[in-house]
């Protein structure tokens, strides 16, 4: 069984939707990628970057204008969808109406021309991972919206041989307790039955808790793919720190001052980044509101604000200020004192990322 | 408020439903009238007004030769054409609509909209307009007068309703629905066959609901494009009348070309309050 699922290598893949124009747009822009066999990658990014192309194009719903796809080093850019082993679940489920439960997580089987037995076992185990099996005898257009889409899931996961399933923002119309214990689920059963899981979302927790590994997506591009911890802490764009992270990273327009400071208004930040070739130009620092402290008082790396807003989140607090015409956000400990007025916050020199055409240096 | 709407709503019902029952009882109590009950004087319950006798029912099925107008020919040709040709347009015009739903198609400026307005389009010319080019169609290829040529002019007419209202349907089934059964294993034929169609009953229901009554029901072209060797029965029930109206037979005749109607109706209205017409994807 195992030795069926696939390692899945995209190389140099790109797709546009007008090709035959003479200045087509990429929806895809090049890119290669290996997802390894039996982990669990997500898929990040807003809306109209480029995701669910990128899972039509493993699945074979859509054909790459350039690149190949490989399974386990075999093409397969030009085998049909049917003939491809991957199951795809869509962000609204799709069920065959006209069947009951039962047929519908058996239809992928029948298909495909599995004995009655394994059929029968197969859609038992699913049925009772999804908890379904009270269901089995009615008709799948009766079942509620989340039941629906569970059965859309099931349908993926009933076949043992799949190389993928790629999901598509699957758990939108699921409640969020369901969605959360779903999460888990589908961790489970990728641990189990070591099934490559792709998820795209466009939900950023979501991404964190379900992936090992997550690809960031902007206009068509791969902006960074990397561990939750990675884009955390060392986002490679200014993108992926907006994109990523409650507040987004604070992102300041500065000026390197020497080789490893930048200067923000008059106040001098050191970093751990090396600037020696960027001296004197504009680039952006950027540092997480989790990494930014309050200070007693004023020394290096501090940055003195004006305080504007305390909201208290239950958990922590943030805290809203503003230097000159730059606001700062900072998340503080909840027991924390915060002096009214002025205050003084120490930003990490290893904590601040810095950004030389948004990229990071 | 809520009375007054309740009592308007039933007010308006129950008009409706006399407004739509009366002439089909008046129609079932004059067919048993003789000439006397309908010249005389107005009468409306049979044995307590007027004698109720069967004489109009039984000109339906007396030959000519003994002074009737046999419609049970006409009858069965009508039925024929008109399932024909339903039949025909509703396998062709699916498979029509289901392409022009799903592919994209391109020919010089031509799109699939234009294709669709296209089929749209022979409905929109007056049938007058047909009848000659028909006319001129059916006798070079010999099929003038016969039920074969018939059912062809009558799929012209019927595929464009058949097109029209499943383009429409499956526009409303999402390709995701073909996608996934695709994913799922099967081949682009199996996909429609096994999925897309069955969740389309209700579509087809409805087109082919349109197809049987604009096929029984047309007049125009039965009566251009037929003589003597074949007739319809439309054509017929107009034939019947003659210098003295028999309103008794006409209104005999009126009741059985609405049964076939009204029995498909009935069928269809149990079959679409079933609600299968939604919660396809939700």
């Amino acid at each position: 069984m195992e030795e069926q699922m696939a390692k899945i290598d995209l190389s140099n893949i790109a797709h546009t939707y007008n090709p035959l124009d003479p200045k087509p747009t990429y929806a895809l822009n090049p890119f290669s990628m290996t997802w390894e066999n039996g982990k669990r990658y997500a898929i990040l990014g807003p809306s109209g970057c480029g995701k669910t192309t990128m899972l039509n194009i493993v699945s074979g719903l859509v054909r790459p204008s350039k690149g190949e796809i490989l399974f386990d080093e075999t093409p397969v850019t030009d085998l049909k969808t049917e003939d491809r082993n991957i199951a795809q679940v869509f962000q609204f489920p799709v069920i065959y109406n006209t069947m009951t439960v039962y047929d519908n997580l058996a239809f992928p089987l029948r298909c495909r021309e599995f004995t009655k037995e394994k059929i029968e076992e197969r859609v038992k185990a699913v049925s009772d991972t999804l908890n379904l099996s009270s269901f089995l005898n009615s008709p799948a257009r009766k079942l509620t919206a989340d039941q629906k889409q569970l059965i859309s899931l099931g349908r993926g996961l009933v076949r043992e041989d799949v190389a993928a399933v790629l999901m598509d923002e699957p758990l939108t119309v699921i409640d969020p307790d369901l969605k959360f214990r779903l999460r888990r689920n589908l961790k489970e059963i990728n641990e189990q039955y070591k099934t490559t899981l792709v998820y795209v979302t466009h939900d950023q927790n979501e991404a964190m808790t379900f992936a090992e590994n997550i690809i960031v997506m902007d206009q068509g591009e791969i902006v960074q793919v990397g561990l939750p911890k990675d884009l955390f802490e060392k986002p490679k764009t200014t993108f992926v720190g907006y994109f990523i992270g409650s507040p987004a990273m604070n992102i300041f327009h500065s000026t390197v001052s020497s080789d490893h400071e930048v200067k923000i208004n008059d106040t001098t930040i050191k970093t751990n980044s090396n600037l020696g070739n960027l001296k004197d130009k504009n680039v952006k620092l950027g540092i997480r509101s989790e990494f930014i402290e309050l200070a007693e008082k004023e020394r290096s790396n501090t940055v003195k604000i004006k305080l504007t807003r305390v909201e208290d989140f239950g958990n922590f607090k943030l805290l809203t200020g503003k230097m000159g015409d730059l606001v700062i956000k900072s998340k503080v400990e909840r027991e924390k004192p915060i002096p009214d007025g002025e205050l003084n916050l120490y930003f990490p020199p290893e904590k601040c990322c810095v950004y030389s055409d948004e990229k990071l240096v | 408020m809520s009375k007054l709407y309740t009592f308007l709503k039933y007010f308006f019902i129950t008009f409706w439903t006399v407004f739509v029952v009366a002439p089909f009882l008046w129609a079932v109590s004059t067919s048993f009238k003789d000439f006397q009950s309908v010249n005389s004087k107005v009468t409306y319950i049979p044995w307590l007004d007027f004698e109720p006798t069967l004489e109009g029912w039984r000109v339906l099925i007396k030959s000519p030769a003994k002074g009737g107008v046999d419609i049970v020919e006409p009858y069965f040709n009508s039925i024929f054409v008109t399932c024909t040709a339903s039949l025909i347009s509703i396998v062709l015009g699916t498979l029509a609509a289901y392409a022009l739903s799903r592919f994209t198609f391109k020919a010089g400026f031509v799109r699939n909209n234009d294709i669709t307005f296209f089929f749209i389009s022979q409905r929109i010319m007056p049938p007058i307009v047909l009848s000659i080019p028909f006319f001129i169609f059916l006798s070079t290829i010999g099929l003038l007068d016969s039920l074969l040529g018939l059912v062809v002019v009558y799929i012209v007419l019927l595929m464009p309703i058949a097109v029209w209202i499943m383009v429409d349907f499956f526009n409303r089934v999402p390709k995701e629905l073909d996608e996934t059964a695709l994913i799922d294993g099967c081949n682009p034929y199996q996909a429609f066959y096994k999925v897309v169609l069955p969740n389309s009953i209700p579509g087809l229901i409805v087109a082919g609901m349109f197809c049987i009554i604009f096929g029984w029901i047309d007049f125009f072209f039965a009566f251009i494009l037929t003589f003597t060797e074949v007739q319809l029965l439309p054509v017929k029930v107009v034939a019947l009348n003659s210098s003295i109206t028999p309103w008794w037979s006409l209104s005999a005749s009126a009741l059985v070309s609405v049964a076939p109607l009204i029995i498909v109706a009935f069928i269809v209205e149990r079959y679409l309050s079933k609600g299968n017409l939604s919660g396809a994807l939700k």
